[in-house]
């Protein structure tokens, strides 16, 4: 039972980094309906520059997670404005295609840094050790990941309901024409919500960062790893991708705890959310919240 | 009177006439020529040039497929390299037992299979969300390959040396009967390929991917006609995934893993969607573009090479990406419009009309 209850701990652990990550996948969806397969690259951009930040200047964590937060929404700006805005109209799959380009750009940018390969771990900032209750042990980078995913969560929660630029993100994701027409400028909307996405995506990987160490190929593969995330919540629902991120970070954890003992190799955790991929897209195409399409001729 | 060697005017008068594919004596020479000169070039090249005109010659096989289900279909489809992986594998589990012209198109059946597996869920569901199945596939494909004893947990499995009547293939011509083998399959599938919209289920491919709902209006079957189209695609990449194998002389999982299908759909996107000379235009473009970069990395190691760093890794992804984002953007059409526009430029030459 304590087995089970690790797990899911753990779980919920991962997938509140999860959720963080498909927080601004689904935003992007929603405002321009691009899906962006340069997110892992987002993540790793923002964990890196933290880390980069932090031991080159000598600056504390704090600071330089506040300056990864802005340079990744900066990028996640200009990547709008420069390469994504001239396919406005063009078919789903050069927009797809784009993203992956940009994908492989990222990628071989990082690559010409230092910190293409290999492991980095962040200066430690939190208290070692953790808490431990009924045999279940959390540690408190793991409970900060955790809350720090809560407030992010609340904050863009009274971000889209109170203030002008969330109301109008969510009037263009409702209707594009309707809100052009009352003022709304859908160019900017765009441009703020790879912005959002960005920032968003920096947080993630400042966890990922907190938790265990960072290496490249692994914060790429949470680029992956949204893409479960998402499809179970429903591609264009916020409340989606966080219950989705969570429910997936739970099920990785289970099935790397229970059945990798009869695979050889192991590595189920890796693989399973895309078997709940498949099955969700089988059954139920559009998720747990997502807006079912009806098509008329 | 009319000149059978130049387009001087429209004389069609038949339906039949409309929809011929050479207009012009002077299409069906230059097509001899080229033919003529794909035959003779491994005379003029080197074994390592032989190696990569091989390997540009098989991706044009798999690009192809990737064409009829991206192309034609429009079914975005990021696991071409999946397909030509069932392939590959099944050209390692059967090659022992049978001879290779059998083996080719056992794998390319058995990777339809797949295909047509994994296109069932369009039948359902379409545009992103089938994208998102079929990068599923290519991940679930790559993980169970890791996770099989039978197939060397991804490791290489080694193909049998070929004996082709009484002919053994070795060392120093294995890049040329492989070369010739490659370009048989090639124009055998290309002519299908060509030929494949002047059948009635090549039309019903374009009439779903441009509207699947009129289509079903019209009597078309949509459902069915996007399986077909994943099982005829993933028929061409099990064929140039069993040539692969017999060309790398050993298969491996990273040969087929999602850079790869990432690959392909670059190579039809650069060449040109749905085009055949995009098919091969756009392998020969990204191939050749990668070897350069593997150059002209050494070159700027000797300006910015910082500890830590491999520069070789980096400007290799770095130019395939700025090469998609640059085509998508500035020549949406790829290199086929260009081809298409040098043609017509000279459609009439010397004359200006």
């Amino acid at each position: 039972m304590s087995y089970f209850l690790q797990l899911l701990v753990s779980g919920i652990v991962v997938g509140s980094i999860y959720a963080l990550a498909a927080l601004g996948f689904v935003l992007i969806y929603k405002a321009s309906r691009v899906i962006n397969f340069a997110h892992g690259h987002f993540i790793a951009i923002g964990a890196f520059t933290a880390y980069a930040v932090a031991t080159s200047l000598g600056l504390s964590v704090w600071v330089a997670a506040l300056l990864a937060l802005g340079f990744t929404a900066i990028v996640g700006y200009f990547t709008e404005r420069v390469f994504l805005k001239p396919l406005v109209g063009q078919p789903i799959i050069s927009v797809i295609m784009v993203t992956i380009g940009l994908a492989s750009v990222f990628g071989g940018l990082i690559h010409l840094t230092p910190y293409g390969s290999g492991n980095f771990s962040l200066p430690h900032f939190l208290p070692e050790g953790g808490v431990s209750f009924a045999g279940i042990s959390v540690s408190y980078p793991q409970l900060l990941a955790v809350a720090f995913t809560g407030v992010f969560l609340a904050a863009f929660g009274w971000f889209f309901q109170r203030s002008t630029i969330g109301i109008a993100m969510r009037a263009v994701a409702d209707d594009q024409m309707a809100s052009m027409s009352l003022g709304v400028s859908v160019e900017k909307v765009f441009a703020l919500a790879w912005a959002a996405a960005g920032l968003t995506a920096a947080a993630a990987g400042l966890i990922v960062g907190a938790i265990s160490g960072l290496n490249l190929e692994g914060l790429v593969g949470i680029g992956l790893k949204v893409f479960p995330v998402v499809i179970l919540g429903g591609l264009d629902s916020i409340p989606g991708a966080v219950v989705g991120g969570i429910i997936i970070g739970v099920l990785e954890n289970l099935a790397s705890g229970y059945l990798d003992a009869y695979i050889p190799g192991g590595g189920t955790g890796d693989v399973f959310p895309f078997f709940v991929l498949l099955l969700v897209l089988w059954f139920k195409p559009h998720g747990l919240f997502g807006t079912e399409e009806i098509e008329r001729v | 009177m009319r000149n059978p060697w130049a387009r001087t005017g429209n004389y069609k008068t038949s339906y039949a006439q409309d929809t011929t594919i050479f207009a012009t004596y002077s299409e069906q020479a230059s097509l001899v020529v080229f033919l003529i000169g794909m035959l003779v070039l491994p005379r003029f090249l080197i074994r390592g040039d032989m190696q990569i005109l091989d390997l540009i010659l098989i991706y044009a096989l798999a690009v192809l497929g990737l064409n009829i289900i991206t192309g034609y279909a429009g079914l975005i489809n990021i696991g071409h390299a999946a397909f030509m992986g069932v392939g590959a594998y099944t050209a390692a589990l059967v090659a022992p037992h049978l001879p290779f012209w059998a083996v080719l198109p056992v794998s390319g059946l058995v990777a339809a299979v797949a295909g047509a597996v994994v296109g069932i869920p369009a039948l359902r569901i379409k545009h992103l969300y089938l994208a998102i199945a079929t990068l599923a596939f290519q991940l679930i494909f790559e993980w169970a390959v890791g996770h099989s004893p039978a197939l060397e947990q991804g490791g290489a499995m080694a193909m049998p040396r070929t004996v082709f009547l009484g002919y053994e293939v070795g060392f120093k011509n294995h890049h040329y009967f492989w070369y010739y083998v490659t370009f048989a399959v090639l124009v055998l599938l290309a002519f299908a390929f060509r030929n494949l919209l002047r059948t009635r289920f090549g039309r019903s491919l374009v009439a779903v991917r441009d509207n699947d709902r009129a289509a079903d209006a019209m009597g078309m079957d949509p459902g069915r006609t996007k399986v077909f189209a994943f099982a005829l695609g993933a028929f061409y990449a099990g064929v140039a995934g069993a040539l692969y194998a017999y060309w790398s002389r050993a298969v491996v999982i990273e040969d087929y893993s999602l850079m790869i299908s990432i690959k392909f759909l670059a190579m039809a996107i650069v060449g040109g969607l749905g085009t055949l000379v995009g098919g091969f235009f756009g392998p020969a473009f990204l191939e050749l573009l990668d070897i350069n970069m593997e150059t002209f990395s050494y070159w700027i190691k000797e300006i910015y090479n910082p500890p830590g760093v491999d520069v070789g890794s980096a400007i290799r992804p770095l130019a395939f990406g700025l090469a998609i984002v640059l085509f998508l953007i500035f020549e949406p059409r790829g290199l086929a419009n260009w081809w298409r526009l040098l043609r017509s430029y000279f459609r009439n030459w010397p004359f200006k009309y």
